[in-house]
């Protein structure tokens, strides 16, 4: 069975994840998806029968989901999966259709129209980028002046979504930590605490936050397998809030990291990941 | 392997199990280099991608 894990930056999670698939068996192949090329709508057949998209740019990991997918050939996770979580928006939607609880959210779609949701929503808030990661640009906003001076800020953007458009949250009060659970399937492979280092509100490991094991109870699985499912599934990184009252979810990461959660826990999650894979090829 | 960093020119050790498409990175200078190609024990270096707006999870 031949799969290909396709990257564009090589970071140790693909090194591991071609590690367990060689391990398992598989024929796998770590391919650079900066110079790959496709005729429409030529299937490349050499990609094997299914492929783990692990590019770190959204776009061209959607773009090439999109183009591999549309010629046949399976990919982890599927384009509809990926556009769902890599939009802040459609996480959102996705998650409150599934009745997962989630901070309360508005979209607003100009500047006034913002200030507006702000004092519907009250300060503090948090404002969020609709793509991006690692809490990159997620501003905890305290109070109507400070959103005027990010608005004019906003405004300078090149993207015009993020220039024109707003994704304000309700400000979550919790411990100073955040919970990553990494799913595959029906499978929750491991679950940490983030907890953000001093001085920093955000649990992101890319931002210091340090990992540590937890066993999660029935609520939490409940709420983790249910959030996966809510976005459609595959292999994916459920991030997940635990304030007074009770359990949240606020975001659903399609490309996960674990290189900060496989340091905290006992599991081989590249290897769980792969057998998940695996399972997928043969189906 | 070693090649030398096309920004400040110091020498940079490449680990000999690296293999196409790892990062490396100039310990005097920290510019980052991607492993374009190995052959014969020699290794070609490409400047490595800048972090990307879409870059993440």
């Amino acid at each position: 069975m031949r799969v290909s894990i396709t990257f564009d930056r090589l970071r140790w999670e693909e090194k591991a994840l071609s590690g367990a698939a060689e391990a398992a068996g598989l024929e796998a192949s770590l391919v650079d998806s900066k110079g790959l090329i496709f005729e429409i709508p030529k299937k490349r057949p050499d990609l094997g029968e299914v492929v783990l998209q692990r590019c770190i740019s959204h776009y061209r990991s959607s773009t090439l989901t999109l183009m591999l997918e549309g010629t046949g050939t399976r990919v982890i996770n599927t384009y509809a999966v990926a556009e769902t979580c890599s939009n802040k928006l459609a996480t959102s939607i996705a998650l409150a259709k599934a009745k997962v609880p989630t901070p309360r959210t508005f979209l607003a779609l100009t500047s006034e129209a913002a200030e507006e949701a702000a004092e519907k929503l009250g300060y503090p808030l948090v404002m969020k980028p609709f793509t991006g990661s690692w809490g990159r640009m997620v501003t905890v906003v305290r109070d109507r002046g400070t959103l005027q001076s990010l608005i004019e800020y906003k405004e300078e953007l090149a993207n015009p979504q993020e220039q024109h458009m707003f994704y304000l949250q309700e400000y979550v009060r919790r411990p100073p930590r955040d919970i990553r659970a990494i799913v595959a399937g029906e499978s929750i492979i491991a679950c940490v605490y983030r907890i953000a280092p001093p001085g920093e509100w955000r649990t992101n490991v890319a931002r210091g936050a340090v990992s540590k094991a937890f066993k999660p109870d029935s609520d939490l699985k409940e709420l983790i397998l249910k959030a996966a499912e809510a976005v459609g599934g595959g292999i994916l990184g459920v991030d997940a809030m635990e304030p007074e009252s009770g359990y949240m979810v606020h975001e659903v990461n399609n490309t996960v990291e674990f290189r900060g959660a496989q340091s905290a826990v006992e599991t081989d999650i590249p290897a769980q990941l792969i057998r998940y894979v695996a399972q997928v090829a043969r189906k | 392997m070693n090649t030398s960093c096309t920004e400040c020119g110091a020498s940079l050790a490449v680990p000999n199990d690296a293999i196409v498409g790892e990062l490396v990175s100039c310990k005097d200078c920290s510019t980052e280099y991607e492993v374009a190609e190995i052959s014969n024990g020699n290794v070609l270096l490409k400047p490595s991608e800048q972090v990307g707006e879409d870059w993440g999870e």
